[in-house]
């Protein structure tokens, strides 16, 4: 298994490596993924006033392309002496991730990628206490429970590895970009489910999946071979240079 | 081996360090108090005026509240009553007072999370005597915490 990971460690540093690749044909197999994410559970320990379980499922298009959806159940509250709020509601993504790692070196195995999904949050917000204090004294008023249906886009850098066939793990950084909360600008929530904090333009944070990977189908994978270029050929741009003819030395 | 447990411990700090920084209270450093902003003209030219003196204050049951005591000057802000969906100012420029009754709609609105709601207000009329002012209008309904002007007091 440490075999494995260091394999996939190591394929992270050919990403940006000019190596010559030998052109090959490999065979790879597509897999549909379904996973939850235990970070929820592990954050429910330590803020009890926010849940937040989710599920991911990924289907490979091709050896580098999947498209992703995923549901999230959030519910979130909030006490201080100057506002009681509650939000809670669930949230659908979809989108497609892409694997920067070439298709000879992942085999269907690993993913060092970005995603990019489109949220919509359905949820309710309510804020039963509202205290505010200025030179004339207190006023006090609430929100009542509305639903609302927000908006945002979703930005995944992450890293993926099958851990044992069938087992996958990985974790994701998110980038949430919020284009609506649904609320109007007065009553933006003070968290909305499936994107985070409501006043803010964007939301970041981890997440970490397991997942059961099936594969479903066995695709081939033609391998291009690089051409490496000399630097005079590059500066002089000399036309009757042909790309791709072999003559600058690539190994098979 | 130790590169097999890199990666979730990775995650787990990752995910441990933006809890911490979403657990911790954070203090409020937004404006959070909207105010009725009054700008004073010359009645007739339209002018901006300087009153030499202003006060504007409020009687209660038990007590008044002075909002504002100064010399020169050319513009006020006062706060409105978030209790109530009118306030009742008495203004004295230059010596001489008026009373304005300022009526309104209270809406919530969210400053942030660190410092809660705050209200705002949509001013749905207004009434004034003219011991010394000659018009007091409407300049914009929204009394919120962009510091837009509201009023314009001709006198």
């Amino acid at each position: 298994m440490a075999k494995q990971t260091c394999i996939f460690f190591i394929s992270l540093f050919l990403l940006g490596s000019p190596a010559v690749l030998s052109q090959d044909t490999v065979t790879v197999p597509l897999h549909i993924r379904a996973g939850f994410d235990i970070s929820g559970p592990v954050l429910k320990l330590v803020d009890r006033d926010l849940i937040s379980y989710g599920v991911l499922g990924s289907v490979d298009i091709n050896s580098a392309v999947a498209v992703a959806a995923g549901f999230r159940y959030s519910s979130f509250r909030s006490s201080s002496v100057l506002y009681d709020f509650n939000s809670r509601g669930l949230s659908i993504t979809a989108g497609a991730d892409y694997n920067f790692i070439k298709a000879n070196v992942a085999k269907g195995k690993y993913y060092a990628g970005i995603g990019m999904r489109y949220g919509l949050s359905f949820y309710s917000e309510e804020a039963p206490m509202i205290t505010y204090t200025n030179e004339w004294g207190t006023g006090e008023t609430s929100v009542p429970a509305a639903m609302h249906t927000g908006h945002f886009l979703e930005i995944t850098p992450g890293v993926r590895a099958e851990i044992f066939p069938g087992m996958t793990i990985g974790w994701n950084l998110y980038m949430r970009l919020l284009i609506s909360t649904g609320a109007g600008k007065d009553l933006k929530p003070v968290w909305m489910p499936g994107y985070g904090a409501g006043t803010r333009g964007m939301a970041t944070g981890a997440e970490y999946f397991v997942s059961i990977s099936i594969p479903y189908k066995k695709i081939k994978v033609f391998i291009k071979p690089r051409v490496q270029q000399s630097e005079d050929e590059e500066e002089t741009g000399n036309e009757n240079t042909q790309t791709g003819t072999g003559n600058s030395g690539f190994n098979n | 081996m130790t590169r097999y447990f890199s990666i979730p411990l990775l995650a787990v700090f990752t995910v441990l360090g933006a809890v911490l920084s979403a657990c911790s209270v954070q203090p409020c450093y937004e404006e959070t108090d909207p105010t009725l902003n009054t700008l004073l003209f010359v009645s007739g030219t339209g002018e901006t005026a300087k009153a030499d003196s202003l006060r504007v204050y409020t009687y209660r049951e038990t007590d008044t509240l002075r909002f504002i005591d100064t010399g020169v000057t050319s513009s006020f802000s006062v706060p409105l009553d978030p209790d109530s969906d009118q306030s009742l100012f008495l203004i004295t420029l230059n010596g001489v007072t008026d009373t304005a009754v300022i009526r309104y709609n209270r809406l919530p609105h969210l400053v942030s999370p660190e410092c809660g709601y705050t209200l705002v207000s949509d001013i749905t009329g207004l009434k004034t005597t003219h011991n010394i002012i000659d018009t007091l209008i409407i300049e914009n309904r929204s009394v919120n915490l962009n510091g837009e002007t509201n009023l314009h007091l001709f006198y």
